[in-house]
């Protein structure tokens, strides 16, 4: 069609460039017929100019200014004509004032990279050295947005049915033991698939993947000589561009078609995509950091200041991103928006979401605008919201996270009471008894239901599984920081020597301990993670915190695969069983009652004698049954299940629960036998001799099903 | 960049030699889409092209898009392999149909013909 609004009005000096008044809406640059719309706001800026340069050029070929009639409220907006936008890379020049008391830091002379840019350059290969001399480091390009995704759409699994699987896009595949062909990118991961789907996981969630520095605070680690990156990558440069680092296309600037690639491609094989979004702070860090974009837009309104104009740090990385800001709640929104629709995202995890709960001065709210206009809002209406739901400046709020129906937390409770109850800690019973149901203590109220919990034991903050059954302390040296980096609140357990060991009853009590611990997570209502690495034993040699390790300390070492086989085949197999039982998959609490007429009550708690579980404080044992007539709130039929959970250092004999005379106990798994006789297929279980008491071996898990007798 | 067509076999092939890039894209664009027509058999032959940026790579797709709906094929041939790499990862591999070289190419066509 024909339209009349897109000819030329001016020419810019140099006279190489058409220009017209631009629309302001949407933000960033916009392919448009004959070129490209270029919109920037600033509230306190007064003027503003577009830096045109030449793909990976230090000069720009040409500058812009906006003209007067180029604004449009606090808008700069134009658009220029007969680009070669495959080539190019743009930035604003923003003048105003320099009152850092006021809030306000213009630099004139510094090219800003637009905070909607959807590709950005200047970090193309990962770890390749930029050119340090190039006053724009982080480069805005123009981003084609028309992906074909063959009739793909987001999964929609329902929450309690998850399986997420947290990994590192890198770290996955950078190991030369993968043997993928490109290691550590999208397409590294795209060669995993089926390996993923040899595990059972239906979700990744992947660590940052948004445009950030790896080179951010890099140095050479003084204990090993190696040097040390900002490798997790919590912390953005750009909200809406894909890590280019991450893509073995991205020295053609071919990020957004390869990771759009990858989530295609999971989705086909049934796996979900949530992202670690990092909304609480960005890569320029405090007044002494670098202007890469926000500073040099509109200090006052992206972050969060001081009185006298310093910035907060509730992030513990030197800013607070102004989240509850009405620009910068509406630059989030959009941000989330564009992620679940033009990258068909199922779900988001909120690095350090307390954050968005602060008000402009730094204090928590009740209500805060932009959690709930996510937890409503139309677009995101059928993705998953995860809450980290605490923050650095000591915002702890698991359990009571503003949630409006929609938001699950990572369940930090969760993680420790069950790390304290495996390494034999005393008192642990009544905790346990709430994590293993969904934490009702915690998730009851305001309709919430048991997968508000995402439960999981190791994430890539902490300990792995292997090391935490390796290792009582942190051992971060490696980081350069005197091993003062870190929580030191791991509750592990090296079963009896610090660190790699060859002694043959250590190492079978540690694996039996990753088993114990997999079994509890994988029966617990909920919904599951797993650290990507942890099925295969991964270790990081006791580093409990390798934000800057880009070497095989995080790097997952596939070679380990082979060496355990017989822990992979248990994940493999827990997951298969919590996949094929519903009566594990709850979106609501127990009633604590029978209220299908089954005779059992949804859930029942055992321990050495049935239906009589001993809640004193030196006892480590505890079992439960659910009633498989129960699952899912009645509306399915399971097979009921026992869980018998030992972690005192004796064997103990457990009195079973009687099941109607029809139906008999049959074995699952049981981590105190060694492969093949420590879990069994899904339908394949073992009839059990003695259906009155089950020995449960020291430290050990044993799940039975109840069957129809044959 | 250049572009030389002839037609072949009943199909007309079409060779790119030098970048199809952002600066090029545009006059292959004109080249190419004004010929499509129903039903048509194209064969873009890239052996002697050296990089196809992303720019280049939509218009391969947009002919190839618009040639199905017209009961078309557009088949490629001689993609080095670097280009096939990046097609593979960027999800662009899953709408053509690659060969080696030209007769290759025509011997598919002509075994469905």
């Amino acid at each position: 069609m024909f339209r009349v609004d897109l000819h030329p009005t001016h020419v810019c000096d140099c006279g190489k460039f058409r220009l017209r008044v631009g629309k302001p809406l949407p933000f960033g640059a916009t392919i448009v017929p004959g070129g490209v719309n270029f919109s920037v706001y600033s509230h306190s800026a007064v003027s503003c100019k577009l830096v045109l340069f030449n793909k990976h050029e230090i000069k720009p070929f040409c500058v812009i200014p906006f003209k007067d009639e180029f604004k449009i409220g606090n808008v700069f907006t134009m658009v220029v004509f007969d680009l070669d936008y495959d080539n190019l890379e743009y930035g604003f020049y923003m003048d105003g004032p320099f009152e850092p008391r006021e809030g306000n830091r213009f630099d004139k002379t510094k090219v800003l990279m637009d905070p909607y840019a959807k590709s950005i350059g200047g970090r193309d290969v990962w770890g390749q050295a930029p050119d340090w001399n190039d006053m724009y480091q982080h480069r805005a390009r123009i981003c084609f947005d028309d992906f074909d995704w063959e009739n793909d759409h987001p999964l929609e699994t329902p929450i309690e049915d998850l399986i997420i699987y947290e990994m590192h896009v890198r770290g996955f595949s950078q190991h030369p033991s993968s043997g993928v062909k490109h290691p550590g990118t999208f397409s590294g991961i795209r060669e995993k698939i089926a390996y993923l789907k040899e595990l059972g996981v239906n979700c990744v969630e992947l660590m940052p993947i948004h445009e950030f520095d790896e080179f951010e605070n890099s140095r050479v680690s003084p204990t090993t000589g190696k040097m040390l990156m900002n490798y997790w990558g919590y912390s953005n440069v750009g909200f809406f561009a894909p890590k280019a680092g991450f893509a073995a296309t991205g020295k053609f600037g071919m990020q957004v078609d390869e990771c759009k690639t990858l989530i295609r491609e999971l989705h086909k094989n049934g796996i979900e995509v949530i992202l670690d979004v990092v909304f609480n702070h960005t890569a320029e860090g405090n007044e002494k950091g670098p202007y890469i974009s926000y500073r040099g837009i509109d200090n006052k309104i992206y972050y969060l200041l001081t009185p006298d104009g310093y910035y907060f740090n509730f992030s513990g990385c030197g800013n607070t991103l102004n989240c509850n800001n009405p620009i910068v709640r509406n630059m989030i929104l959009d941000c989330l928006r564009y992620w679940a629709a033009d990258y068909h995202i199922d779900g988001f995890r909120f690095d350090l979401a307390s954050i968005l709960g602060r008000d402009q001065n730094g204090a928590p709210m009740h209500s805060p605008p932009l959690l709930e206009t996510l937890a409503f809002d139309p677009v995101l209406g059928k993705c998953k919201l995860i809450a980290e739901a605490w923050d650095a400046g000591g915002l702890y709020q698991v359990g009571s996270f503003p949630a409006w129906g929609r938001w699950a937390e990572w369940n930090g409770k969760y993680r420790d009471d069950l790390r304290k109850f495996l390494k034999g800690e005393p008192a642990m019973l009544g905790a346990m008894a709430q994590r293993l149901q969904g934490s009702p203590d915690l998730y009851q109220w305001e309709g919430r239901g048991a997968c508000a919990s995402i439960n999981f034991i190791t994430a890539h903050d902490g300990f792995t599984l292997k090391d935490m059954v390796s290792y009582d302390g942190k051992h971060n040296e490696a980081n350069g920081e005197n091993n003062s980096d870190g929580s030191n609140d791991n509750y592990s357990w090296n079963c009896g020597w610090e660190g790699e060991t060859s002694d043959p009853e250590i190492n079978r009590l540690r694996l039996k301990q990753m088993k114990n611990a997999a079994a509890m997570l994988l029966v617990s209502q909920g919904t599951p993670m797993i650290l990507s690495g942890d099925e295969m034993a991964n270790t990081q040699w006791g580093n409990n915190n390798s934000y800057c390790q880009d070497n095989e300390i995080s790097w997952i070492d596939w070679k380990l695969l082979n060496n355990n086989r017989e822990l992979f085949n248990f994940f493999s197999k827990m997951i298969a069983f919590r996949r094929a039982h519903p009566v594990l998959r709850s979106r609501n609490h127990f009633q604590n009652r029978d209220y299908v007429g089954s005779g059992y009550a949804d859930i029942t708690w055992h321990g050495q004698k049935a239906w009589d579980a001993d809640w004193s404080e030196e006892n480590r044992m505890l079992a439960f049954m659910l009633c498989g007539r129960h699952a899912k709130g009645g509306t399915i039929k399971d097979n009921s299940i026992y869980v018998a959970m030992n972690m005192h250092w004796q064997m103990h004999g457990f009195e079973l629960p009687k099941l109607h005379d029809r139906m008999s106990w049959h074995v699952f798994a049981n981590t105190d036998a060694a492969r093949p006789y420590d879990i069994w297929d899904v339908g394949k279980e073992i009839s059990l001799q003695n259906q009155t008491e089950f020995l449960v071996g020291p430290r050990s898990v044993v799940i039975l099903v109840g069957k129809d007798k044959k | 960049m250049e572009i030389k067509t002839t037609t072949q076999g009943g199909a007309t092939i079409i060779k790119i030699s030098g970048s199809l890039d952002g600066n090029t894209v545009n006059d292959a664009q004109e080249k190419i889409l004004p010929i499509l027509t129903s039903k048509m058999s194209m064969l873009i032959d890239l052996k002697d092209c050296s990089y196809i940026s992303s720019a280049g790579l939509r218009l391969l797709l947009m002919a190839a898009k618009q040639l199905s709906t017209q009961g078309g094929i557009l088949l490629l041939s001689g993609l080095c392999d670097e280009i096939k790499d990046v097609m593979e990862m960027t999800g662009f591999s899953n709408f053509f149909r690659t060969f080696d070289s030209i007769p290759a190419a025509l011997k598919a066509l002509e075994k469905e013909a």
